[in-house]
């Protein structure tokens, strides 16, 4: 296992909310999906991803229900708000313009 | 919108469902754990190995949920709730501790909030006419007449009302008995004022239903109207509005009502019933003055603008009348109107003694605190070194004390209400204005404000105490009192020190009304018989026939006679004037033989108009001469009979008998009378007043329809009231009596502000002394409680129990002379703002500063002595048995 990269302040709030725009999904899941997406380069421990969740859900951005998953036992579902949506966009508009500055200093030097 | 009624919503869970929130977490923590293990053995890992590395990788589970709970940010109120809930505990473990405190505070709270609430509802609370501090009383203060707050004539008022600039509605008023009558109901008589059409405008108080006086019902030959207070309205006429247009009889005088006036109109006295327009006719010479002036100040016009230019029309009064020497007009705002001049420095004086004793109070409980937080320091020693904030520890404590204050505030206010309500029904210093005195939401305010404020105070040093610890040192020391308490001794015998000398200070301050109080108890109003046996009431003959000399004289000569015959009666007369401070009839007069310089005027003295037999009734002594008696007529020749102090003061080294004297006020004519008799001083302008010369006028020779009458029992002269009032009554039905009462509830009344003083006052130091020695005792129970290792080893090396109670009774004398001398020192400087309030001693009274000291030195030692002679028993094998 290669060691976590990094994570920016607030990159991990993007990521959540990325993963959880596409459908609603418990923790341990959402963990799992960043490492499967980030092709085992960004591992998020759990104390790291937990307290994000509930901030997130504390500053309403999404909303969390228990329901059956998929082995058929109860886990905590979060799901995107319409103020996460909204949110959403307009982290992932700072994000690229944010990523797309630090390339270009990278690259030129 | 919906964003934020979500988040209340998470928000309002974690508080209040916290249970819930907490088994979620579990729930979300083991499901993951549960997932990381199966993906464990998927990956062909053992059940163990797969468990293993779960938790592993999930880390500090119990960091990671309070990581999860602070993001749901409702830590801090959880903190508080648990101090609270931990606060309450302990002061549940410690009850003597808990009682001790909460007793005490709820002692200063509870009477400060009381306190609070006589000085906000006197001097603070709004008054019930609108904008009146725009409201001035006008009052005029002459020689000869010399009264600070002293009233106007009509002419006097006609001048300034012409030159006025200030004022909006410049009006008139005055104060009198009143005689209201007609067929709903027996006659009676009640407080009532006469008032020109501009005095209800400028109060701005609506009347209850009717009207007021309208502009021009002042004017001379106007109609007699009456405005009805709503007390005697629903007395006599039932609350019915069919009493407007309805005639009734005031003074004799048939009168139309036009309004009720609300229950909370009161002006210009408390007790003001009715009020008639007062008609302006041209006056034909100076006087009488019965009359202050009353008026709004004119939008943008200061007080003492008002002031400058009554100033300059009062220069133009001392112009057009020579009678008139160094003239001024005092104008005050309503409120000080009404107050007096002697009431505010007294509440002020009595606020601040109250404040002294919540001080003392919170000494008390900050040392309680100290005692304990010695106790406690151990345990935060080892909290600070298991990484416990200290912020985190000072807000528990502060908690804790602030927890402890408003218990004792709640308790104080129960005894802030029983206080507040004792006052009110008893108003033992008359005070003008104790209907808007009452526990509200002011006083409530006060009191959590107070108890907040009085919890940190003493709340804080011993926190901050306990979290300066040197933990090494502390756990080291392995439970014995080391370094920090010895800090701790000391600050805790300064506070002692303090409160004693803060309670040394109310001592003396007490020590002072109290004397003087006794003082003024001690003089007598210049007669011998026995206050009880003397009853006195003012009779009103309404019906306008008794104007007339010769009817009123008759009528009076019938209820003597009838007065007399009554059981029990040894003496009884009339008179217009009664000791101890109804002066009635007051004017300058003349002596022949005596010339004055050109515009030089005798000062104006009492001149009572008594019956014969008045000196009698009182035991007024005759010291020359004789009394008046059945000879002195209407027609005989006018006499007149002068006091002893008339004698010292005109008549030095002469003879007064037979000298002759007249009146010489403006409006009497020239009748000389005989000087027949010289008798004893009476005080007839309050007990506290030195030189009251008299020149009494035979009633007979000055019939005036307004009487009191004076009568000596030879028991309770109160038993006699029923059976006097029916004998006047059947004389003429339309009679009015009032003011019935014995002379010694006169006397009492005439003393009810110094004795409310004195009262309130003592009870303080009172407090404060109880208080200082329930400190001094829990220090020196303490400290020996501490030092039973030391004193087990000396009585073990031989000393007697003699030096054992010695050492500790040094300790408190010690702290008790520290104390003296520091209450002493803030007590000279302190006690010259009781100067106003004493009679006969001075600020400096020695008797008082060192019965004071005395006092709280036997204090101190009673308190000391207990724990000494506790220390006494300790056994030497018990102490030495801790080691």
């Amino acid at each position: 296992m290669s060691k976590p990269t990094f994570l920016l302040q607030g990159t991990l709030d993007l990521l959540i909310l990325t993963i959880l725009a596409l459908e609603p999904m418990h923790g341990w899941a959402i963990a799992h999906r960043i490492r499967q997406m980030s092709k085992d380069a960004l591992q998020v421990g759990q104390s790291a991803l937990y307290p994000a969740l509930h901030k997130l859900e504390q500053q309403g951005w999404i909303k969390a229900e228990w329901k059956a998953s998929d082995n058929n036992r109860r886990a905590k579902y979060y799901a995107l708000t319409r103020a996460g949506r909204k949110a959403l966009t307009k982290e992932a508009v700072q994000w690229e313009r944010l990523s797309a500055a630090v390339s270009l200093i990278v690259r030129t030097t | 919108m919906s964003r934020w009624f979500l988040q209340l919503r998470l928000l309002l869970r974690s508080l209040f469902r916290g249970g819930q929130v907490q088994q979620d977490l579990d729930l979300e923590m083991q499901y993951h754990l549960e997932r990381q293990i199966e993906e464990g053995l998927t990956s062909g890992l053992s059940a163990e190995e797969a468990r293993y590395a779960a938790l592993r990788a999930l880390g500090a589970i119990t960091q990671n949920k309070e990581a999860c709970r602070d993001m749901r940010r409702v830590n801090w109120i959880e903190d508080l709730l648990q101090d609270l809930r931990h606060g309450a505990r302990r002061l549940r473990n410690n009850p003597v501790f808990t009682v001790v405190a909460v007793l005490a505070l709820a002692l200063g709270i509870g009477a400060n909030t009381a306190m609070f609430s006589v000085a906000y509802g006197i001097l603070l609370r709004p008054l019930p006419y609108p904008g009146s501090d725009r409201v001035a009383v006008v009052f005029m203060r002459f020689f000869p007449r010399d009264f600070a707050f002293g009233t106007l004539c009509i002419r006097d008022y006609l001048m300034w009302k012409d030159n006025n600039h200030a004022f909006e509605n410049p009006s008139l008023f005055r104060t009198l008995r009143m005689d209201i009558g007609g067929d709903e109901g027996v006659p009676e008589q009640v407080q009532g004022a006469s008032v020109t059409a501009g005095f209800f405008p400028t109060l701005e108080v609506r009347p209850l239903i009717g009207r007021t006086f309208a502009p021009g019902e002042d004017k001379p030959a106007t109609r007699s109207l009456a405005v009805l207070g709503e007390s005697v309205w629903r007395r006599r006429f039932g609350a019915s509005s069919t009493v407007l247009g309805k005639t009734i009889l005031v003074n004799g005088a048939p009168s139309t009502v036009i309004g009720v006036m609300p229950g909370v109109f009161r002006f210009p006295r408390r007790d003001t019933e009715v009020w008639t327009n007062l008609p302006l006719n041209p006056p034909t010479r100076y006087g009488p003055w019965f009359y202050r002036g009353v008026g709004r100040l004119k939008p943008g016009v200061t007080l003492e603008q008002a002031q400058a230019e009554v100033n300059n029309i009062g220069l133009r009064m001392m112009q057009q009348n020579p009678y008139y020497k160094r003239l001024t007009l005092p104008v005050l705002q309503l409120r000080e109107a009404l107050l007096g001049t002697t009431l505010k420095p007294a509440i002020l004086v009595l606020a601040g003694a109250v404040g002294l004793v919540l001080l003392i109070a919170v000494v008390n409980v900050a040392n309680l605190m100290l005692a304990r937080a010695t106790v406690r320091e151990r345990e935060m020693a080892l909290r600070l070194s298991l990484g416990a904030g200290r912020g985190r520890l000072v807000r528990q404590l502060l908690t804790e004390s602030v927890l402890l204050a408003v218990l004792g505030g709640a308790v104080g206010l129960a005894l802030a209400w029983g206080g507040i309500e004792l006052i009110r029904v008893w108003n033992p210093g008359e005070l003008p204005m104790i209907d808007s005195v009452r526990l509200d939401w002011s006083a409530l305010g006060f009191m959590v404000l107070v108890s907040m404020l009085t919890g940190i105070l003493f709340g804080l040093a011993p926190a901050l105490h306990s979290v300066r610890t040197d933990l090494n040192a502390t756990i080291k020391e392995g439970g014995r009192s080391g370094a920090t308490s010895r800090t701790h001794g000391r600050t805790r015998s300064a506070l002692v020190v303090s409160e004693i000398a803060l309670s040394l200070l109310l001592l003396v301050g007490a020590g002072l009304l109290l004397r003087s109080f006794a003082n003024l108890r001690r003089v007598t109003g210049g007669f011998s018989a026995e206050p009880k046996h003397i009853l006195t009431m003012l009779i009103s003959p309404a019906n306008r026939k008794y104007t007339d000399a010769r009817a009123g004289l008759a009528f009076y000569d019938e209820v003597l006679r009838r007065t007399r015959a009554v059981r029990g009666v040894e003496a009884a007369d009339v008179s217009d004037s009664l000791p101890p401070d109804r002066q009635g009839d007051a004017d300058t007069f003349q002596i022949e033989g005596q010339p004055l310089a050109p515009g030089e005027l005798n000062p104006i003295i009492s001149e009572p108009g008594v019956g014969p037999d008045f000196f009698r009734a009182l035991g007024i002594p005759l010291i020359k001469g004789r009394f008046f008696d059945q000879h002195d007529t209407p027609d005989s020749r006018p006499v007149a009979i002068v006091s002893e102090g008339f004698v010292h003061r005109f008549f030095v080294n002469q003879e007064p008998l037979g000298q002759r004297i007249k009146q010489s006020g403006p409006g009497y004519g020239d009748k000389w009378m005989d000087i027949v008799g010289v008798v004893g001083n009476v005080k007839y302008l309050g007990l506290t007043v030195d030189t009251d010369p008299a020149l009494y006028i035979p009633f007979a020779q000055s019939y005036g329809p307004l009487m009191f009458l004076v009568v000596r029992s030879s028991g309770d002269a109160a038993e006699l009231a029923p059976a006097l009032r029916q004998n006047i009554q059947s004389i003429d039905p339309g009679v009015t009596l009032a003011q019935i009462a014995t002379m010694e509830q006169a006397l009492d009344l005439s003393v009810s502000q110094p004795r409310f003083d004195t009262m309130l006052l003592s009870l303080f130091a009172g407090m404060a002394l109880l208080l200082a020695a329930v400190g001094i005792y829990g220090l020196i129970a303490y400290s020996v409680a501490q030092r039973t290792h030391e004193i087990g080893v000396r009585m073990a090396l031989g000393a007697a129990q003699a030096d054992v109670v010695r050492m500790v009774v040094r300790q408190g004398a010690s702290m008790a002379v520290a104390g003296i001398v520091l209450g002493l020192g803030g007590a000279f400087l302190l006690t010259r703002l009781l100067k106003a309030m004493l009679f006969g001693i001075g600020v400096a009274d020695a008797l008082t500063f060192v019965t004071a000291p005395l006092i709280i030195m036997l204090v101190v030692l009673a308190a000391t002595f207990v724990p000494a002679l506790r220390a006494t028993r300790i056994s030497p094998v018990v102490a030495l048995r801790y080691e």
